[in-house]
């Protein structure tokens, strides 16, 4: 076995510390997965693990951002129509944080080069993990869940609680009033819906505007201008269901006073340019002659002269 | 001779006491200045001996040019305004020193140390000039935002609340008043307390640096004016922007900071006593203008450029670095002071009033085949910039010919915010292209007629200050606008842009422009890739950017300058290439129709302006022919009497006068000795330096250069000096004050000779002379300024009383 085993450690050896020089280098992938195979063989083995090899510590960490991440990433598809993010994965967001933290602060035991940081974190080109972490926290940022989650982010805000119970209010009302309907299928026969909706759309309507120039007026920095994107998605389906579907804000256009106003308006600079075209008196200069020692050298002399 | 013991005043201080002599004795002199044939058996006087220098050369035509002009004079020929005039209004600056011995002696008097001293004190002053004019467009730039938002919070809310109940007239009503009332004081103010003020100044500044006196235009209460007449024209939402103006104020703070003192305010700091003269003032100036360009679009090296193309007959490299160092303080004061109001301290992000946002070279990157599109739309904009110049050139016309009554110009722009509010209102009430409000950053988003959560995108356009409306052309993702309103928009906008310049309001054109170029810009853009399936032009921001680069080109037909004010603007090196394409295509084709804006309106005033060379057909109009003649001269000792009487002649407003040898006999040669300046006739007079004085030991002190320098700007009217009866008898020694060696040219030069001197070295006065150095005639400014290369060739433009 031993002459089996030795050249293939050496072998390992070489290819894992070839892949460690080269850290940049294009077949250090393979070379790390090689390793690892052999890693893993000579553990079963029972060999001892001087191999540049993560330790079990940083191995459990690693693991458990695996699963932590596969968790959200599983909670952020299935919620992303409707979107429901920050409602339903704030707890994984936050596990994932959490791991992703112990990893960046746990120093292995053995010596401070092996430290699981460094060896998960920065030791090859691609830093898978650093890259997931950047992702979930950059879709975190742009669905900007903060902002209506609790200041320590568990839970739920007190507002947005509200704003969403209303939502559901007036989601249910729509069903109410259109099941009765639903048998006409005509689609301007929605005037039920606006009739007995209305007051708690506008209730929810004006509880978005609200806690919109809330969020206006305490954060200044550009990213917080919006709302959430639960709360943001959750406004924008009423409103497409409110004013698309069912029709129900028609504004009164008031074409006829507008005309005239306007027209009113713009008949006015005609009046004013021809009465003062009429009646102002036109601006006259009065010449001076020149004194010149020739009277002639008019511009019909010039004319003559040059062409 | 009592008479005159008596009367001793250095200044004008015992004004009082001139005042209370006078009116004993103000008939003779009454008089001589009165307009009627009273003057005319004194005038001969001054005239007959000044012809001695032409008696031997003077055809005999004279005498019947002299009957006509007397003719003339009886009944005035009056012409409607037109563009072929020169008006008598404009006077030329004295950039030549005048190098008497009171100047030589002060020269003199300071040593090399003290010229060191002189020089950081022009460094010191270029700082400040930055600063200051940084300040001026902070406070703009604030106040114009507070204000316009106040405004469309208003308007805005008022719009939201009919929409439901219905009575948007009443909205559009609302508007429209806001905008009236709000232009009504912006124009007030202009057309009742400084005229000057009107326009974006460019013109203005143009003409200055160019050595045309307009009066009032470096005053502080041009200023004052100025800044609050834009930002209320902006607020008024006229289609104008507040970057043009920004370079007349940075003029303005130049002159006042280089003189020291404020005659507004009638405050002498004593300071800078040096730069109290025209040429230290103009080089000033023009790092004013520079500082202003520089603080509008945060490009420092356009501006000094800017200053280049203008005012550049005139230049060395010392003055070059010490405007970049002004335009450069001015940036950055704007910058830093921006960035602590937006609450970002020293992020240094804003450099310019107007900023057009980054452009990042690998999203708006542009390929070679996309060269020739970009040139077709230089040639697109030199057509529309031709278009919108002949527009606004009848529309100033008939503005100069009949709405010259200032409450008549009052109304004239209180109905353009009204109409440009109620064309704004009606294309946003009948456009129906809704964009999710979402993601977008419209800083006051209207529904109108909307669903809920979305908002109309001609107000994006309309319903904004130009400057956004520019940056969100620029940089809002493609298709946010629908071609319709796009379309829509440029038409409207250019009209009412075109209607707005030339208002007697204080505004600029360069914003409307580009907002007309980035309009059709980006909908040629849109269409661009519509036809090519959005293969490889997908981002319509860039064709927005060279639409309003084209559209601004055609219109002020600015090259190098503006290339650069555009590449700095951008922020991005690479587009330099295009931009540099779109400008020239522009320029060349427009040139073709029509000149640019700024030359239209300063021909338009009538301003004897000089161009960079004569006219190329001019070579064989010489010197005699283009000059003035008979010139009025004085001897090198004259009497009081006769130079009173000259200087209050109204009919031939001179401002030099060369200076003969004093013979009396009549038959000698008088050769040129000097020249002398109106303004320094003028002090002489009111200090009474006369001979006899002098001789009687009454003087106390003898005038110095610091004399005339008090004195400057406003030089006291003739008409404030008194001068009683036995003073007029006695005589005044011209030798010491007169400028002993004018320039002068014989009377066969050419004209493109005549003019190469007059506009390199910046001169006031040339004058003529015959080969035994007697004066034979003068040549001024206007006398250059009136041919003019036109349609048909040579034109002469003829002179007229504005």
């Amino acid at each position: 076995l031993c002459r089996v085993l030795l050249p293939a450690l050496a072998l390992t050896l070489a290819l894992a510390l070839f892949g460690f020089a080269a850290a940049a280098g294009p077949r250090q992938t393979p070379a790390l997965e090689l390793a690892q195979e052999l890693a893993e063989e000579l553990w079963s083995a029972g060999l001892p693990g001087d191999l540049p090899e993560l330790e079990p510590e940083c191995r459990s960490l690693l693991a458990a951002f695996a699963e932590g991440s596969a968790a959200l990433t599983g909670c952020l598809g299935r919620r992303a129509r409707p979107v429901r993010l920050c409602q339903g994965c704030h707890g994984h967001y936050r596990r994932l944080l959490a791991q992703y933290g112990s990893i960046a602060s746990a120093v292995g035991n053995s010596s401070e080069s092996h430290n699981c940081a460094k060896s998960i974190l920065t030791s090859d080109r691609l830093q898978i993990v650093v890259t997931l972490s950047e992702f979930f926290n950059e879709t975190w940022e742009a669905a900007n869940c903060a902002n209506c989650l609790k200041n320590n982010s568990e839970g739920l805000s007190n507002s947005t609680e509200e704003f969403l119970d209303l939502f559901n209010k007036s989601l249910t009302c729509f069903e109410h009033n259109l099941q009765g309907q639903a048998i006409d299928l005509s689609p301007s026969n929605y005037t039920e819906v606006c009739k007995n909706c209305n007051e708690t759309y506008k209730k929810l309507n004006d509880l978005y505007t609200h806690l919109q120039r809330i969020n206006r007026q305490g954060g200044e920095s550009a990213h917080s201008a919006h709302l959430c994107i639960d709360v943001e998605d959750a406004m924008n389906i009423t409103r497409k269901l409110w004013s698309r579907t069912f029709n129900c804000s028609l504004p009164c256009s008031d074409t006829v006073p507008v005309i005239a106003v306007s027209s009113f308006i713009l008949f006015l600079p005609i009046v004013f340019y021809l009465s003062s075209f009429l009646h102002s008196k036109q601006k006259k200069r009065i010449l001076i002659l020149p004194k010149r020692i020739q009277s002639n050298a008019n511009l019909v002399n010039i004319q003559e002269k040059y062409s | 001779m009592a008479n005159v013991a008596k009367k001793v005043s250095w200044s004008g201080r015992d004004r009082d006491d001139d005042e209370d002599g006078r009116a004993g004795e103000t008939t003779p002199l009454l008089n001589g200045t009165g307009p009627g044939a009273a003057g005319s058996g004194r005038q001969l006087t001054p005239s007959s001996f000044l012809r001695i220098g032409q008696l031997s050369n003077v055809d005999l035509n004279e005498d019947i040019h002299e009957l006509e002009t007397e003719v003339s004079r009886q009944h005035p020929n009056e012409i409607p305004h037109n563009e072929k005039l020169l008006s008598l209004k404009y006077e030329s600056l004295d950039y030549d020193n005048s190098e008497n011995q009171l100047f030589l002696e002060e020269e003199r008097r300071i040593n090399h140390a003290a010229f060191r001293t002189v020089e950081i004190k022009r460094w010191v002053i270029c700082a400040m000039i930055g600063i200051l004019t940084g300040l001026v467009a902070c406070f703009i730039d604030i106040v114009v935002e507070n204000l316009a938002g106040l405004k469309y919070r208003v308007v805005k809310d008022n719009i939201d609340k009919f929409t439901a109940k219905g009575g948007l007239s009443f909205s559009l009503l609302l508007w429209a008043t806001l905008n009236a009332s709000v232009v009504m004081v912006g124009s007030l103010i202009v057309a009742f307390i400084e005229p000057v003020a009107a326009g974006s100044g460019i013109p203005q500044i143009k003409c200055y640096l160019n050595g045309v006196k307009i009066p009032h235009v470096v005053r502080l209460k041009t200023l004052v004016i100025k800044v609050c007449g834009v930002i209320l024209s902006v607020v008024g939402g006229l289609a104008v922007g507040k970057e043009g103006p920004m370079i007349h104020s940075g003029s303005v703070i130049a002159a006042g900071i280089s003189q020291g003192r404020s005659t507004s305010l009638k405050r002498d700091f004593k300071i800078f006593e040096y730069f109290r003269r025209d040429t230290e003032k103009r080089d000033f100036v023009s790092a004013g203008a520079a500082a202003g360009v520089s603080a509008a679009f945060g490009a420092p090296v356009g501006g000094v450029l800017f200053s280049l193309e203008e005012g550049a007959s005139f230049w060395n490299q010392f003055l070059t670095w010490r405007i970049f160092f002004a335009s450069m303080i001015s940036t950055f004061t704007l910058n830093s002071v921006l960035s602590v109001y937006h609450g970002n301290a020293w992020d240094l992000s804003s450099p310019g009033l107007i900023n057009f946002g980054r452009f990042d070279s690998e999203k708006m990157g542009y390929t070679i085949q996309e060269i020739p599109i970009f040139i077709f739309m230089g040639v697109v904009g030199g057509i529309l910039g031709a278009l919108f110049n002949a527009l606004n050139y009848w529309l100033t016309m008939f503005r100069i010919r009949y709405i010259h009554r200032p409450c008549l110009q009052v109304v004239e722009a209180m109905l353009v915010a009204a109409v440009t509010a109620t064309v704004g209102f009606v294309m946003i009430y009948c456009s129906r292209d809704c964009q999710p409000i979402q993601g977008s950053s419209v800083a006051y988003p209207l529904q109108l007629f909307c669903a809920d959560g979305e908002y109309n995108s001609m107000a994006t356009a309309f319903f904004n200050t130009p400057e956004k409306s520019v940056v969100s052309l620029f940089h809002d993702p493609p298709g946010s606008y629908n071609p319709m309103t796009l379309g829509m928009f440029t038409l409207m906008y250019f009209f009412l842009a075109c209607w707005t310049y030339g208002l007697t309001v204080s505004a600029g054109v360069f914003i409307p422009s580009l907002l007309i170029g980035a309009a059709w810009g980006r909908l040629f853009g849109i269409s661009l890739s519509y036809l090519t399936k959005g293969s490889i032009w997908a981002d319509p921001g860039k064709y927005a950017l060279m639409g309003a680069a084209a559209q601004l080109g055609g219109i002020v037909r600015m090259t190098l300058s503006l290339t650069v004010i555009m590449m700095e603007a951008t922020g991005n090196v690479t587009y330099g290439f295009p931009i540099m394409l779109v400008l020239m295509t522009a320029k060349i084709v427009g040139d073709y129709f029509v000149e640019g804006l700024y030359d239209m309106h300063i021909q338009l005033q009538s301003v004897p302006f000089l161009h960079w060379e004569a006219p190329v057909t001019s070579h064989s109009l010489t010197a005699r022919e283009v000059m003035s003649t008979p010139v009025t001269c004085l001897r090198r000792i004259e009497r009081v009497g006769t130079v009173v009487d000259i200087l209050s002649d109204t009919s031939s407003n001179h401002n030099g006068f060369p200076v003969v040898e004093s013979n009396s006999d009549t038959t000698q040669v008088a050769g040129l000795r000097g020249l002398i300046l109106r303004s320094q006739l003028i002090v002489l007079l009111k200090h009474k330096v006369f001979v006899e004085r002098a001789n009687l030991n009454l003087v106390q002190r003898r005038l110095k250069l610091k004399d005339f320098r008090d004195a400057y700007p406003r030089f006291p009217p003739i008409q404030s000096i008194h001068v009683s009866q036995d003073e007029r008898e006695c005589m005044i020694d011209l030798s010491e004050f007169m400028n002993p060696s004018p320039y002068t040219v014989p009377q066969e030069a050419s004209l493109p000779r005549v003019f190469k001197l007059f506009r390199a070295l910046g001169l006031r006065h040339l004058v003529v002379v015959d080969n035994r150095n007697e004066v034979v005639g003068m040549v001024t400014r206007k006398d250059l300024a009136r041919y003019r290369l036109g349609k048909e060739g040579l034109e002469e433009l003829s002179l007229a009383q504005t």
